[in-house]
């Protein structure tokens, strides 16, 4: 399915170009002149595509009413079916929220405008383990919006963990019932954490060493399978797995109903990623897309972001406001010590084409087992 | 005299069965979950039926779903049972060619469809652009390519239902001094029409669960209930969306029941004749 999507995805983005360089040109020739478009109301309209479920509804309606205008919110599944979509041509959207990994190929696909967050009056609250990311130097592109961390999750009514550790799951032990995520770079990533190197990786000794404790790991008896967040969840519940890889607010988010549900950051590391928030080339209405942005940035909007997605937020004017359950989560927010010293490590995109081969060869042949 | 069934059968038959409707029972049980990630039995509650009606971006997929589905199996009825009958009336060398043209869309994968409809609404648009003329993708790009799929599916089911009959049978109805419109309207389309409709309700439903076509060509700001839901699924399915599958089975249900009560042959009927 992937796969499929991929290559027409490949196809797309040869037809795009055509389509892209003659909507700059009109752009130009228009200038800020053009009228922003109109809707039923009589206000404007901001058109975001985001993760499902990523925003406090009561957010959104607080700047329609400010700001007298329309937010219409689509949502999209996976980052690749965003980029298609976008690629495509089908949809004008002023902003969208990909991954970091993401930002560059939309960079090189010609999507995106500069937001030149550095002008907004909100822009300072941003924490500095979050300023000027190596997928976007200088924060030309892009603004944090929330982020995840990776950690391991468990039932405390069912199961204590021994250490903090990775070791539960790639040491010698057969006893713990585990599962990881169902993604390569989380996986690997995790493994070359376990052996003290970079998720980012590119040395062949190295994601040799991960292959060959990988291939360990899985044919273990406690390896249950490869799952998403909401599984992961839901198995803990449950009681038919001891501990699961997951994406720390998936598990807060059922933490905050069942507190037996814990989970801790590895100590040896592990791995983080940041959803952004991106203008779109070719926005109908990039004025309103900044002052959303700049809105998203205020300490009090960002805390009801956080406290209603559970999911990590780099806004330092927003950590008094959040909430004190997610503040108590010592996963929720890694130190910035942990996040500037790299024992927190961003996924990033890998450079050259033969390491992604690589790691594609190692997913492959786990995935087969 | 009915013929007993070996056990051993009826109970492979009731494993299968079982396999089918048991994931949609526990769906329904779940939907009556008091627990908001629905792995433990949190106690009965009919609040997700609430929470539901409440929500007025369900509703307004809801309309969207109901829309599109019900204009497009419209359209690509009329049209499939044209293309059907011409198929089975008439022969030329271009039936083969035809033929393959209209099983193409049920065989490629979806994702192929989607973005292809999408480069071809660009593509028109960019020609538009020149008379000043200009459409944005929503209801009426989204309805459309529905259509393109359905009728595949409704040519083909109208076609098989006539490929048993004998096509003197409208020789005769002209023979007997009926015009081209009488023996149409009398003879043939009677004859196709359990497969008419089979083949629109089979459209309907095509159009009321696709995803992956209509995200790719509903623009922004149009979105139908398989949108909705399966966007939501990497956050985990909340339980008012478990409230509103059981709706739409008892929907499915209720629509399976109508239709076989509007297609069974009358008894007595037959006798007039």
């Amino acid at each position: 399915m992937k796969r499929t999507l991929l290559l027409t995805l490949a196809l797309l983005s040869l037809s795009a170009c055509h389509r892209i360089e003659r909507t700059d040109t009109a752009a130009e020739g228009q200038g800020a002149t053009t009228p922003a478009p109109v809707e039923r109301n009589g206000g404007r309209v901001l058109r975001i595509i985001m993760w499902s479920d990523y925003i406090d509804p009561d957010v959104v309606k607080q700047f329609e009413k400010q700001e007298n205008a329309r937010v219409i919110l689509d949502t999209f599944e996976s980052n690749e079916y965003m980029l298609a979509k976008l690629q495509g041509g089908g949809a004008s959207y002023d902003l969208a929220t990909p991954s970091n990994y993401f930002i560059q190929v939309m960079v090189r696909a010609k999507l995106l405008q500069p937001l030149e967050a550095q002008k907004l009056s909100n822009f300072g609250n941003i924490g500095a383990g979050f300023l000027n990311p190596n997928f976007d130097p200088g924060n030309v592109y892009t603004v944090p919006y929330q982020y995840a961390a990776t950690g391991l999750a468990y039932n405390g009514k069912r199961f204590t963990p021994s250490s903090e550790s990775w070791k539960l799951i790639f040491g010698d032990t057969d006893t713990v019932r585990f599962s990881l995520l169902d993604d390569p770079r989380e996986v690997i990533g995790a493994a070359l954490k376990y052996l003290g190197y970079s998720v980012n990786s590119s040395d062949v000794a190295q994601l040799r060493e991960a292959r060959d404790l990988l291939r360990r790991t899985v044919s273990k008896r406690g390896f249950e399978s490869f799952s998403g967040g909401p599984e992961v969840r839901n198995k803990l519940l449950a009681g038919t797995l001891d501990l699961g890889q997951i994406y720390v607010g998936d598990l807060l988010q059922g933490a905050a109903e069942d507190p037996n549900l814990k989970v801790y950051l590895p100590s040896e590391g592990t791995t983080i990623s940041t959803d952004t928030l991106v203008l779109l080339r070719g926005s109908p209405n990039p004025a309103l897309a900044r002052k959303f942005v700049n809105f998203v940035l205020d300490g009090e909007v960002s805390a009801a972001i956080s406290n209603y997605t559970y999911y990590g937020n780099p806004n330092t004017a927003a950590a008094p406001l959040l909430d004190p359950f997610l503040r108590s989560q010592k996963a929720f927010n890694p130190s910035q010590d942990d996040l500037k010293s790299g024992k927190v490590e961003f996924i990033n995109e890998l450079k050259a084409g033969n390491t992604t081969r690589l790691y594609d060869r190692i997913w492959t042949d786990l995935k087969a087992r | 005299m009915m013929r007993r069934t070996h056990p051993a059968l009826s109970a492979w038959a009731w494993l299968v069965y079982g396999f089918l409707y048991l994931p949609i029972l526990v769906l329904i049980i779940f939907s009556f979950n008091d627990s908001k990630f629905g792995a433990t039995w949190a106690g009965f509650t009919t609040k997700w039926y609430g929470v539901l009606l409440a929500r007025e971006d369900v509703r307004e997929a809801l309309t969207n779903t109901l829309l599109v589905a019900l204009s497009s199996t419209l359209i690509s009825t009329v049209l499939g049972t044209l293309v059907g009958l011409g198929l089975w009336r008439y022969s030329t060398r271009f039936r083969l060619p035809l033929t393959f043209l209209l099983v193409t869309p049920i065989v490629i994968p979806d994702v192929v469809m989607g973005v292809s409809l999408l480069m071809f609404y660009s593509l028109v648009r960019g020609g538009l652009e020149l008379t000043g003329w200009t459409f944005e993708n929503g209801f009426w790009t989204v309805m459309f390519a529905h259509v393109t799929f359905q009728i595949s599916y409704v040519a083909l089911t109208v076609r098989s239902r006539l490929a048993g009959y004998d096509r003197s049978l409208e020789e005769a109805a002209r023979d007997l001094g009926a015009s081209s419109v009488q023996s149409f309207l009398r003879v043939i389309l009677p004859l196709a029409l359990p497969g008419v409709l089979a083949g629109a309700l089979l459209a309907f439903t095509l159009s009321l669960d696709d995803f992956v076509v209509t995200y790719f060509t509903s623009g922004s700001g149009f979105r139908t209930l398989p949108v909705l839901i399966y966007t939501s699924v990497k956050k985990g399915v909340t339980p008012d969306i478990n409230a509103l599958s059981t709706l739409l089975v008892l929907f499915t249900v209720i629509a399976i029941i109508a239709a076989n009560a509007i297609m069974r042959p009358r008894p007595g009927r037959r006798g007039e004749a």
